[in-house]
């Protein structure tokens, strides 16, 4: 029974939103490498979504343009996710093991990042009037992609419907804990740099005087 | 190798073709100052003049003595100037070509007694009625006069409840609709310009400038509801700016601008007679997009709009003490042209205090100089107002050509590819009007052509369309059955085994 190929599990996982993922960690099926390349991919869209969106939609700024909150708005933030995700449900006795967290969370924002790619090639086919289609399409993503890291979440950990919840909450409370940290970190990066740099400078003109 | 060759021999013909060009872009080269207008992302960028300053008229070349600190000026409809010597305590009546001058200083009022004007600050003429509407700043009161100084009417303090009783009456600014009603701006109310009917008779505030909600404002508000009665009368009340310039455009509506450097909102506003704002739709910003920062003085300043004028052409012309600049913008609120700035070269001024216009020249008052700037249309501007009139007249087609040429002088000029866009849409060249759309940077201008585009492109190719769309089908029922077959194959293959 279920003997299935990891693209079919992917499939099934996605097409099954109640059980699939129960299934999935019956079997101990998924694939780490699938789940990188989900999370590349929702990079890659969110780069289109501002670059190659339908220029009768949408006039991006060329000239403003930069990678970096891209990368953090999905790749950092998923990270956040599956690690804030990790550190609670330890202390919640979840029994998912941080490599699962993160593939059943990459599965679960298939719809989500497949209502991206269609939109961006929906906007190049439709006018200012139709647009209605482009967010149906993005709001059945996101619903859909919402119900699985639900799913997900319960099935990796075993939990009831309440807990899940609460996980869920605490979860995203952890995510803004640890990106203040990161946040205060960089800062306190900065300001080490600073006085190394002007200790640097002070000594150099000690040197040459 | 040939791609090298072709890429040096395209940057060779670019060189030389750049150095044919500068000819042309001597009109700007001409200010002492860098011209610039605003591009789609309201970035300063460099741009041709469209007004160059002519010459400079000051009252001793009049024969009538220097000005001293002039404050308003206005241009009656026989082109008449009219303009308040504050400092002298006089008004300057002119002729359209500021060659000749005569000076009206004393006054005749009703009763057979002389008076004399002390500080005025505001002036206007009736066209319907050629009475003179003198905003006697100094003495407190608002005159009314014929062209020989025989006064019909002054208006003093109106004894109203609505009129605080303690405030001086300090007259800034003067107007005078079709109908004799006389709005007056105050230099120390905030609720609008003082209206007053036919005789004189005190009818309330016209026009007042709405509270910006800005976050403090907010927060200001939510802490009111706490305090307790003592509190909350100790706490600055919240109140707009007050208004500091009008004109009157020839459909009867009034214009207001704003001084200030803290409030954004109603900056430039359009009343109709009720009161109402017309611009509030608008989403143009008037002045500098962007505050100046001095590092001198570690300063930022903004712009401020101390005199407002429309055109003859229905063009708003808004004055900017803060740099000295001139922004006019069409009827519509898009922006036009930016010159002048504040230098003691021609052109550049000290403190501006008043713009006028006849058809294509401004006149400019600066109360330091005191003298009057004369500034003339180049050919540039001229090509742009002409597109902009047929544009917004609609005439999108006989504008395209006015256009064109002013993408020859200026291929930054964003108006120009949105006019072109419009142009080719109405013509029905989708892909040119997309192109130019892109150009622009216009996604509202390119929806337009690509829906367009699109009904005949998919008109044009209908057949091919339902070609493959029956294919498709085919394809896809074809492909069913035979994973169908193949399935019950395998499924027997499965019990057999």
């Amino acid at each position: 029974m279920m003997d299935l190929t990891n693209r079919q599990w992917l499939k099934y996982a996605v097409m099954h939103p109640f059980e699939g993922f129960e299934d999935m960690r019956w079997k101990k099926a998924g694939s780490i490498r699938y789940s990188i390349v989900i999370v590349l991919l929702w990079f890659v869209a969110a780069v289109f979504y501002n670059r190659l969106y339908g220029f009768q939609f949408y006039a991006s700024p060329d000239k403003l343009f930069n990678v970096i909150p891209y990368i953090v708005r999905t790749i950092v933030l998923f990270l956040t996710w599956v690690v804030g995700n990790w550190a609670v449900c330890t202390l919640l006795e979840g029994e998912g093991t941080m490599r699962n967290i993160f593939i059943y969370s990459a599965y679960a924002l298939v719809p989500y990042v497949a209502s991206l790619f269609i939109g961006v090639l929906l906007s190049h086919v439709l006018i200012r009037d139709e647009a209605v289609f482009i967010d149906t399409v993005y709001i059945l993503g996101l619903g859909w992609s919402a119900v699985l890291v639900f799913s997900a979440i319960r099935a990796v950990h075993q939990y009831s419907f309440l807990k899940t919840i609460g996980a869920i909450i605490l979860t995203i409370a952890a995510m803004l804990i640890m990106l203040f940290l990161l946040v205060l970190l960089l800062s306190l990066l900065q300001q080490v740099y600073v006085f190394v740099y002007s200790i640097y400078t002070e000594l150099a003109y000690r040197v040459k005087v | 190798m040939k791609r090298n060759l072709n890429k040096l021999a395209a940057a060779a013909l670019a060189a030389v073709l750049s150095a044919a060009a500068c000819p042309f872009l001597a009109a700007s080269a001409e200010e002492h100052y860098d011209v610039y207008n605003y591009d789609r992302w309201n970035e300063a960028i460099p741009s041709q003049a469209g007004y160059l300053a002519d010459r400079s008229v000051s009252g001793e070349a009049l024969g009538v003595g220097d000005f001293s600190s002039p404050s308003d000026i206005f241009r009656d409809a026989d082109d008449c100037f009219y303009l308040t010597d504050t400092g002298n305590n006089r008004l300057v009546l002119m002729d359209s070509a500021l060659t000749q001058a005569t000076v009206l200083e004393e006054f005749t009022l009703p009763d057979g007694s002389i008076t004399t004007l002390r500080k005025p600050e505001g002036v206007y003429v009736s066209p319907e009625t050629q009475l003179i509407y003198i905003a006697d700043t100094g003495n407190s009161r608002v005159i009314v006069c014929d062209g020989e100084g025989n006064v019909t009417l002054t208006i003093t303090k109106p004894e109203s409840e609505l009129f605080d009783s303690e405030l001086t009456f300090l007259p800034k600014r003067v107007l005078a609709d079709k109908a004799g009603n006389v709005y007056v701006v105050l230099g120390n109310i905030t609720t609008g310009a003082a209206m007053f009917g036919k005789d004189g008779e005190f009818k309330g505030f016209y026009g007042a400038n709405t509270v910006e909600q800005t976050s403090e404002v907010i927060a200001n508000y939510f802490w009111k509801l706490l305090a307790t009665d003592a509190m909350r009368a100790r706490t600055a009340r919240t109140v707009p700016t007050g208004i500091t310039s009008f004109d009157l455009d020839d459909e009867g509506f009034i214009y207001t601008c704003t001084q200030s450097t803290s409030q954004k909102t109603d900056t430039v506003k359009k009343l109709n007679p009720a009161g109402k704002n017309l611009f509030t739709s608008l989403e143009t910003t008037w002045g500098d997009y962007e505050s100046l920062y001095d590092v001198n003085t570690s300063q930022s300043y903004q712009s401020m709009l101390c005199d407002i004028e429309i055109g003859d052409d229905g063009s708003i012309n808004c004055l900017d003490l803060t740099a000295g600049r001139i922004f006019q913008y069409d009827k519509e609120g898009n922006l036009l042209f930016i010159f002048g700035s504040t230098s003691d070269q021609l052109g550049g001024f000290s403190q501006v205090a008043a713009i006028e216009s006849i058809g294509s020249t401004i006149y400019v008052v600066d109360a330091q100089k005191n003298y009057i700037t004369v500034f003339e249309e180049t050919d540039f501007g001229n090509i742009v107002h002409e597109a902009t009139d047929l544009y917004n007249a609609g005439y999108y087609a006989e504008a395209l050509e006015p256009w064109y040429k002013v993408l020859q002088y200026d291929g930054n000029y964003r108006r120009a590819f949105i006019g072109i866009s419009a142009a080719l849409l109405v013509e029905g060249d989708y892909e040119g009007s997309m192109k130019y759309a892109r150009l622009a940077e216009s996604s509202y201008r390119y929806n337009r052509a690509f829906e367009g585009w699109r009904t005949e492109f998919i008109s044009a190719n209908i057949d091919q369309f339902t070609f493959a769309a029956v294919v498709l089908a085919a394809a896809g029922v074809g492909l069913h059955f035979w994973l169908k077959k193949r399935k019950r194959s395998k499924g027997k293959e499965g019990e057999t085994s």
